[in-house]
């Protein structure tokens, strides 16, 4: 029996969507040991949003309708994001559905919906926060728009699940040389959407150094629960996205066996048990920058995409 | 059938000019003006819809023409709708008759524009629309409106000036050469004159578009209009001026790559500097014009790669890359114009109900007015060019198509990658621009006491922007199937993927449906999971103190990050002074807070050349002594001149 591309479609999602608290948890779970404490389970993300759905919710009494509709939009284009970013397998979708800049799109209609939820408070909070992830957004488009280009040259196919079909039939060492800063830039610019060290500070409780915690400050209850849960699914997509490309192994195919299937469900494990072990590690390591030095974090970025690109340019000719 | 209703949108153009100054108690007088132009602009909407699904009916208008006479024709059945209910609001600002009979011209002069036939036609309809659009920006006679007028009447005659010499160089001083003569006339010209001839209509056309370093008017003029007119000169207008640089275009033999490299440049450099300013600009209107500087300038960038790729040797893959950029100068023109003139219309909405249109004193109106900002949030999610609204596929192409050219030969790559790069940030910070002014407009709390009750609207101020908002959600699912039929990219029904070259493929109906379907399996999801306990509204947390309206961030403060990260273009500047009141105690002092944001091109620009004029007036009245015998002097000089040059 082969796969088809509903079912690929229905697992991957499925493995998608389930996994992405748990990397949540072995992000905190590896911070912690760094920490030198024992830390939470990795399934605590679970009970916390079944806990938050359970509460009552409060919204802040200078708001609008715009503040109730944030959390749909931002987990409606999260989850869009999530299911069409190849993770278990790739073929099942059109090639449009994966395209590069319709993926770097969706990202930031998220954080646009966010940064509308923040500034919908009527508090300084919101505010700082929603105009620190604008302007994050606005100085992180020009590298990630030449990553996702550059990696789309190198596959000659503009959508994610061609780059990464691309990246599994190459030999690995030579392709991971030649496509080094620009992975190196692109692992920049996830941590930056995905409001990570050394941009932002994920487990911080002073409301002055927030950036993503400080626009989702007024929400509880149930919203909250959403927009947590679209954080983490987030950082699995472009968790999956990354380590897809950097270890194009395991990938199911459509048209190839159902037992793939199960092996690209185990290798995504690995790759986001691998992902969250980076991130809390890079979290532990690194301190976090001042936001008033961004600009100096983007222009590295921005620097390595070119490199990257020029070489790949070089490489060619 | 097609020239009568060309006919009879002029016709009614003029009628309602002279209806408006029929005098009546009531608004009759002026609702029966402006249902004329209304009619006049439907009249156009059908001729230009006609000639373009129809090319072969009698009298059809060519495409290019069509294509903009439409977009004038919906422009102005927009802007006549909304000066229904707009207008009445300011019967004490605006002489309501005079104004009917400026738009009336000014629309007459955008129309004979597209539609004239030959040099002096061109000129004559170019001039009658720009006088007439100075008197609507002078239409409220306050002293910045007469300012902001004086320097677009300027800017403008410049512009003509450029304009004129550079189309009557082409037809070799023949002022009534159709455009079939003028090509005619241009192709036996020598390089360097063609050059020349296209610098000219580049600085001449592009001073009208808003291209830097020719764009210093518009910021101040557009804004500056009452803003049904504000509407048409950033949406419409604009594209008539890119109308006029098209068929100039045309008549040129060929481009050479330099000129086509200056092209791209202008509007790489206009993008950029239009998207910045409106990231830290604080007045609602003024946002919108310098956002409409950026927009022409990506269009101005696009057509710039169209000519490169025609000046240079042709491969399949510089044909996918034109064909692209041409479909987002088709594309992004339409949507401009949609978005752009929705959002001057909710402007003016909110300017006339809150009688401000400083983003700092705006706020909370989604709470007053819930759909309205709904309306408002969608042409703002369009303008900053985010799926699902018909702008992100337009730009979705442009982007496209430099990625492709990432394969090109070496120095073209790395060019393609810089405009790639270029774009990338010029989209950030118009995501940053319209997140800011919708954010600071709609939600929060009202920062002022006139935004805490703005009063209700009447549907001729809603229906305009919905109009466009609604337009830019079919423009987005039809867009790729209409390219489709006319053979610039293919796909096989109107649901499946269009695909502009091998591996670039893009599906606006999978997109849309994708978001809907999250949104809904979302919306199910919450009522499957959560118990229907109620919402309870409490008060923000406010750290123990009570909260106020301000302690809200401004849009001043939102922009802060961006004056700061950029203060070497945006000319930042912020100063703190403390003024002690008691000398014993420095704490009880007056404090205050100077900034100010300055404009690139005026300091470093304008300034020197004014300097360096002012500067030889001044040596040349040295001359000026006054005393008769060196006048006589001057005089016998010249004339000895004269004769040693002429003999």
């Amino acid at each position: 029996m082969n796969l088809s591309s509903l079912t690929m479609l229905l697992a991957e999602s499925a493995a998608v969507m389930l996994a992405a608290p748990l990397v949540v948890g072995t992000v905190h779970l590896v911070k912690a040991r760094f920490q030198n404490r024992r830390g939470a389970s990795i399934v605590q993300p679970y009970w916390a949003l079944a806990s938050l759905l359970r509460k009552e919710m409060t919204v802040p009494e200078h708001s609008s309708w715009v503040f109730r509709f944030v959390p749909y939009v931002v987990l409606a284009t999260t989850i869009v994001l999530a299911v069409v970013v190849p993770s278990a397998g790739i073929g099942a979708w059109p090639a449009a559905a994966s395209n590069i800049f319709l993926v770097a799109a969706l990202a930031t209609l998220g954080s646009v919906f966010l940064a509308l939820g923040g500034m919908d408070t009527g508090s300084t909070f919101g505010n700082m926060g929603a105009n620190r992830e604008m302007t994050l957004v606005a100085l992180a488009e020009p590298a990630l728009l030449i990553v996702l280009a550059t990696l789309a040259f190198f596959a000659g196919s503009a959508n994610l699940d061609g780059i990464v079909a691309f990246f599994a039939a190459a030999p690995w060492r030579a392709s991971m040389l030649m496509a080094l800063p620009t992975l190196l830039a692109l692992l920049l610019v996830v941590l930056a959407e995905n409001a990570r060290y050394p941009v932002d500070n994920p487990a911080t409780h002073l409301e002055l150094t927030m950036v993503h915690e400080a626009m989702v400050l007024e929400y509880s209850g149930p919203y909250l629960a959403a927009l947590e849960y679209a954080s983490a699914l987030r950082l699995t997509a472009f968790g999956s996205l990354f380590m897809n490309i950097v270890f194009p192994f395991g990938i199911a195919t459509v048209g190839t066996g159902v037992e793939m299937l199960a092996v690209g469900v185990l290798s995504l494990v690995l790759k986001l048990g691998f992902f969250a072990l980076l991130i809390g590690s890079l979290e532990s390591l690194l301190v976090k920058m001042r936001f008033y030095r961004m600009q100096e974090y983007f222009t590295l970025a921005f620097l390595i995409a070119f490199a990257g690109a020029v070489l790949a340019f070089a490489h060619t000719f | 059938m097609i020239a009568s209703l060309v006919t009879i949108s002029f016709a009614f153009l003029a009628a309602g000019a002279l209806l408006a100054f029929v005098p009546s108690r009531t608004d009759a007088t002026h609702r029966v003006t402006y249902g004329a132009f209304a009619f006049a602009g439907v009249a156009a909407l059908f001729a230009a819809a006609w000639s373009l699904a129809a090319p072969q009916t009698l009298g059809a208008l060519p495409m290019t023409p069509a294509f903009f006479f439409g977009i004038i024709g919906a422009g102005t059945l927009l802007a006549s709708i909304y000066a229904v209910g707009y207008l009445p609001l300011y019967r004490d600002t605006y002489a309501l008759p005079w104004l009917a009979a400026a738009f009336a011209v000014f629309i007459i002069g955008m129309e004979a524009v597209v539609l004239a036939p030959s040099v002096l036609l061109f000129l004559v309809s170019w001039e009658v629309m720009s006088v007439a659009a100075y008197f609507l920006v002078i239409a409220d006679s306050s002293e910045s409106s007469l300012h902001a007028g004086l320097v677009y009447l300027i800017m403008t005659q410049i512009g003509f000036a450029a304009i004129a010499s550079g189309l009557l160089l082409l037809a070799d001083g023949a002022p009534f050469a159709t455009w079939p003569m003028v090509a005619q006339t241009a192709s036996h010209l020598s390089p360097p004159e063609l050059a020349i001839a296209f610098v000219l209509l580049l600085i001449g056309f592009g001073s009208k578009a808003g291209l830097v370093p020719f764009h210093q008017w518009l910021p101040h003029a557009h804004p500056q209009a009452p803003s049904h007119a504000s509407a048409l000169l950033s949406g419409v207008m604009l594209k008539v001026a890119l109308f006029g640089f098209l068929v100039s275009l045309s008549f040129f033999p060929s481009i050479p790559l330099p000129l086509a490299a200056l092209v791209i440049a202008l509007g790489l450099l206009s993008a950029f500097f239009g998207a910045l300013h409106a990231a830290v600009e604080d007045d609602l209107k003024r946002l919108l014009a310098w956002s409409s500087i950026e927009n022409m300038g990506l269009i101005f960038s696009a057509l710039g790669v169209v000519l490169a790729v025609a000046a240079m040797p042709s491969s399949p893959l510089s044909a996918a890359v034109a064909a692209g950029a041409a479909v987002f100068v088709v594309l992004h023109t339409l949507n401009h114009f949609l978005f752009k003139s929705g959002l001057f219309f909710a402007a003016g909405t909110i300017a006339a109900k809150t009688h401000t249109r400083d983003l700092d004193a705006l706020g909370g109106l989604a709470a007053r007015w819930p759909f309205f900002s709904g309306v408002v949030l969608a042409l703002s999610l369009s303008a900053a060019a985010l799926p699902p609204l018909g702008t992100f596929f337009g730009e979705w192409v442009y982007l496209q198509s430099l990625a492709l050219g990432f394969a090109a030969p070496m120095p073209l790559a790395v060019v393609a990658l810089v405009m790639l790069g270029t774009i990338g940030l010029v989209g950030g910070l118009s995501i940053f621009a319209f997140s800011k002014l919708f954010s600071t407009a709609f939600l929060g709390r009202a920062r002022s006491a006139r935004a805490e009750n703005p009063g209700t609207l009447s549907p001729s101020l809603i229906i305009p922007p919905l109009v466009g908002a609604v337009a830019l959600m079919g423009s987005s699912l039809l867009a790729f199937p209409l390219l489709s039929s006319i053979g610039a990219a293919s796909a096989r029904s109107i649901f499946s993927d269009t695909t502009i070259a091998p591996g670039a493929a893009m599906n606006a109906w999978l997109v849309s449906g994708l978001l809907v379907a999250a949104l809904g399996i979302v919306f199910l999801g919450r009522r499957a999971l959560v118990s229907a306990r109620g919402v309870r509204v409490t008060g923000t947390w406010d750290c123990g103190a009570p909260l106020s309206p301000r302690m809200e961030q401004t849009a001043t403060g939102f922009a802060a990050p961006i004056r700061f990260f950029f203060r070497a273009i945006v000319l930042a500047r912020k100063e703190f002074i403390v003024e002690p009141v008691v000398a014993s105690n420095p704490w009880i002092a007056e404090r205050q807070l100077l900034w100010s944001v300055a404009s690139f091109w005026e300091r470093f620009f304008y300034q020197p050349i004014s300097a360096l004029v002012l500067r030889a007036a001044r040596t040349m009245r040295s001359l000026q002594s006054g005393v008769v015998q060196l006048y006589l002097l001057f005089m016998l000089v010249a004339l000895i001149l004269v004769l040693v040059i002429a003999l």
